[in-house]
C-alpha cells in the first residue's frame, strides 16, 4: 500500500475508530489501490458517502474492506470534490456496482467508468437527491401522477344511477 | 451446467419479469431474467420498492428516537439488529454496561436467530413445495416468540434495548421457560433431519445447485450462512468477538460445497450451535442490574464525541454493520446500515446464469433475503 503512494495526508482531524487502518486515498488512486486489497484477499465491506458540502464543499467516501481469516478492517477516506466524478471500482468489486448506484442517486455524485449508473433503491427519473443535507422534502407531485395529469373528460366517469 | 455459449442475441432470448409480487420473492423483490429456453442468460434483480430511508430518518431523530427502526430493517432477526445500534452507540458514547444486560443481550439475540432461521426453513422449503416442514417450523417458532415477548412486549419488532442495558429485566421465571423451548426445539431435530434432509426430493432440488464461489463471495462481500455454505469459517462473532460472545464456546458451521443444499446445511447447525450459547448463558447469567444505574434514559439527549465509527455484529443473515458520523450533536450526522442481504442478493446476478429457470426460485430462497433490510 505504502509503495503505491495511494495515501494522501489528512483533510480533517475528524477520527475514524473501529477500523485497524484507516487511510486517505486520493480519488485518482482508488482503482488501483482497492485492486491491491482485492488480490491481497479482502472482501468488499461497505461504502458510506457522507455530505460535507456546507463545510468543506466536498463528499467524504468511506470504503471498507475487510477479510475472512484474521479480520482487520481497512477503511479508504476520499475526499471527493461535489462536482467530479469519483472513479468507478466496480471493475474491481463486484459490491461497487450496487453501492455506487446508491451514492449516485441519493447524493448525486457521479462515478466515471461504471457499466450502469442508474437509480437502484428510488424510482426511476427521480431528480432529487434526499440525502444531502440541502434536501428537506420532495416536490409535492414527486411520487403521485394524478396531482399533475389533466383532469379525465367528463364523459369518462358517468355518475351512477340507480 | 451451461449447455450453450452465452448469448445476448435478442431473437435468441426473451424476458421473463418476476416479481415484484411472486410468492417465492418474500418481500418486494423484482427479477428480470433473460431466458433461453430454460437456461438463464442474465438476472438482474430490481430493488428498492420497501425502501423507507432510514438513512435520512436517523439524521432526523436523536439516537434513543431510532430504537424502533432498528428492528423494521431486517423485522426476522430485529432484537440483533436493535442491539447493534445499542451497541454502537455505547461504544462510541463510552457507556458502561452491566454484566447481567451484556449475558441477557445474548440469550435474547441467539433465540431470535433461532427463530429467524425456523421462518426460513418454513418458507424455503414451502417454495420448493413442501408445506409440511412450514407448519412444524412455525410451532417452533412461536414458542419462541412467546418467550421474547414475555421479556420484551413484542413478538417481531423489538426495541428492548438501552443505552447501558435493557428496558426490561429477565424475570425469576425465565430461565424455566426458555429451557422448555429449548427441549422442544431439540425434540424436534430428529425429525426435520429424516423430514428434509434426507428428504430425496429435497436433495436433488439442492446439491449442486446455484453454486457460489468463494471469489465470488469475496468480490460482492458475501456474509452469514451464505458465505459459509461457501466453506468460509467467518463469523463475526468470532472474528470481531463483541458483547459476551467471548465467553460462550461454540463452533462455526461451515460445508464447501456452495450450493443450496450448503446453505440449508449450515443454518440447520446454526441453530445448535445457539442452543449451545444459550445453555451456556442461562446457566452463566449474572445477577445485578439490568441496566446501568444512572444510565442516560432514552428521554435524556445524548450526544456521541465527534467521529466515525463502523461497527459489527453478525446478525441472522451475516456481517451486520453500523457506520456513525458524528459531528457531536444529539442526531448522528451520517449513518450507514451495512445489511447482508443486500450483497448476497447482488451477487446473484453472477450466480443465476447458466442455471434453470426452475432453480431460480431455490436460490433465491437459499440466500435468505429480507426485502426491508436491502432496501432500508
Amino acid at each position: 500500500m505504502d509503495a503505491l503512494g495511494a495515501s494522501v495526508s489528512a483533510p480533517t482531524e475528524h477520527p475514524f475508530s473501529g477500523a485497524a487502518e484507516a487511510r486517505w486515498v486520493a480519488p485518482g488512486r482508488l482503482v488501483e489501490a482497492s485492486r491491491v486489497l482485492r488480490e491481497a484477499g479482502y472482501f468488499f465491506e461497505s461504502m458510506t458517502c457522507v455530505d460535507r458540502i456546507a463545510a468543506h464543499g466536498v463528499f467524504e467516501l468511506i470504503y471498507t474492506f475487510n477479510r475472512w481469516e484474521a479480520a482487520s478492517r481497512v477503511a479508504f477516506r476520499v475526499w471527493a470534490p461535489a462536482t467530479e466524478p469519483v472513479p468507478s471500482i466496480s471493475g474491481v468489486f463486484g459490491a461497487a456496482n450496487w453501492n455506487e448506484r446508491e451514492a449516485w442517486e441519493f447524493y448525486g455524485l457521479a462515478f466515471s467508468g461504471h457499466p450502469n449508473l442508474t437509480w437502484l433503491l428510488l424510482p426511476e427519473g427521480t431528480e432529487f437527491h434526499p440525502l444531502l443535507k440541502s434536501f428537506t422534502a420532495p416536490p409535492a407531485s414527486s411520487y403521485d401522477d394524478s396531482l399533475t395529469a389533466p383532469p379525465p373528460p367528463d364523459d369518462a366517469h358517468p355518475p351512477a344511477h340507480h | 451446467m451451461r449447455t450453450h455459449p452465452p448469448t445476448t442475441d435478442p431473437l435468441d432470448t426473451y424476458t421473463l419479469n418476476m416479481g415484484p409480487q411472486h410468492p417465492s420473492t418474500h418481500g418486494v423483490l423484482r427479477l428480470l431474467l433473460t431466458l433461453r429456453g430454460e437456461e438463464i442468460v442474465t438476472a438482474e434483480p430490481v430493488i428498492g420498492y420497501s425502501h423507507r430511508a432510514h438513512e435520512k430518518m436517523a439524521e432526523n431523530r436523536t439516537y434513543a428516537q431510532f430504537l424502533p427502526n432498528t428492528s423494521r430493517q431486517d423485522y426476522l432477526s430485529g432484537m440483533i439488529y436493535n442491539f447493534a445500534w445499542v451497541e454502537a452507540v455505547e461504544k462510541m458514547a463510552g457507556i458502561p454496561v452491566p454484566e447481567r444486560a451484556l449475558v441477557a443481550r445474548v440469550i435474547l439475540a441467539e433465540f431470535n436467530r433461532i427463530a429467524s432461521h425456523l421462518l426460513w426453513i418454513g418458507a424455503f422449503l414451502l417454495d420448493l413445495g413442501a408445506p409440511t416442514p412450514f407448519l412444524y417450523c412455525w410451532d417452533d417458532r412461536e414458542a419462541i416468540l412467546f418467550l421474547l415477548e414475555s421479556v420484551t412486549g413484542s413478538r417481531l419488532t423489538y426495541a428492548s434495548g438501552r443505552f447501558g442495558g435493557l428496558a426490561r429485566d429477565l424475570d425469576a421465571d425465565f430461565p424455566r421457560r426458555a429451557r422448555e423451548v429449548i427441549a422442544k426445539l431439540r425434540a424436534r431435530w430428529p425429525e426435520y433431519d429424516r423430514l428434509i434432509e434426507d428428504n430425496v426430493i429435497f436433495r436433488n432440488r439442492a446439491i449442486g445447485v446455484g453454486v457460489l464461489t468463494r471469489d465470488q463471495c469475496r468480490s460482492y462481500g458475501v456474509t452469514g450462512p451464505t458465505l459459509r455454505g461457501s466453506g468460509v469459517p467467518y463469523d463475526v462473532r468470532k472474528a470481531e468477538p463483541y458483547g459476551a460472545y467471548p465467553r460462550f464456546e461454540f463452533d462455526i458451521p461451515t460445508r464447501p460445497e456452495g450450493d443450496v443444499f450448503a446453505r440449508y446445511w449450515v443454518r440447520v447447525q446454526e441453530m445448535r450451535q445457539s442452543v449451545r450459547i444459550i445453555e451456556q448463558a442461562l446457566d452463566q447469567l449474572p445477577g445485578g442490574p439490568f441496566l446501568e444505574p444512572g444510565s442516560i434514559g432514552v428521554k435524556k439527549r445524548l450526544k456521541l464525541p465527534v467521529g466515525t465509527q463502523y461497527y459489527a455484529v453478525e446478525s441472522a443473515r451475516g456481517h451486520y454493520g453500523i457506520l456513525l458520523v458524528s459531528e457531536g450533536g444529539a442526531e448522528p450526522y451520517r449513518a450507514k446500515f451495512r445489511t447482508p442481504s443486500y450483497p448476497n442478493l447482488a451477487v446473484l446476478t453472477e450466480a443465476m446464469p447458466g442455471t434453470l429457470v426452475a432453480d431460480a426460485v431455490a436460490i433465491l430462497g437459499s440466500t435468505d433475503l429480507v426485502m426491508p433490510e436491502v432496501d432500508r
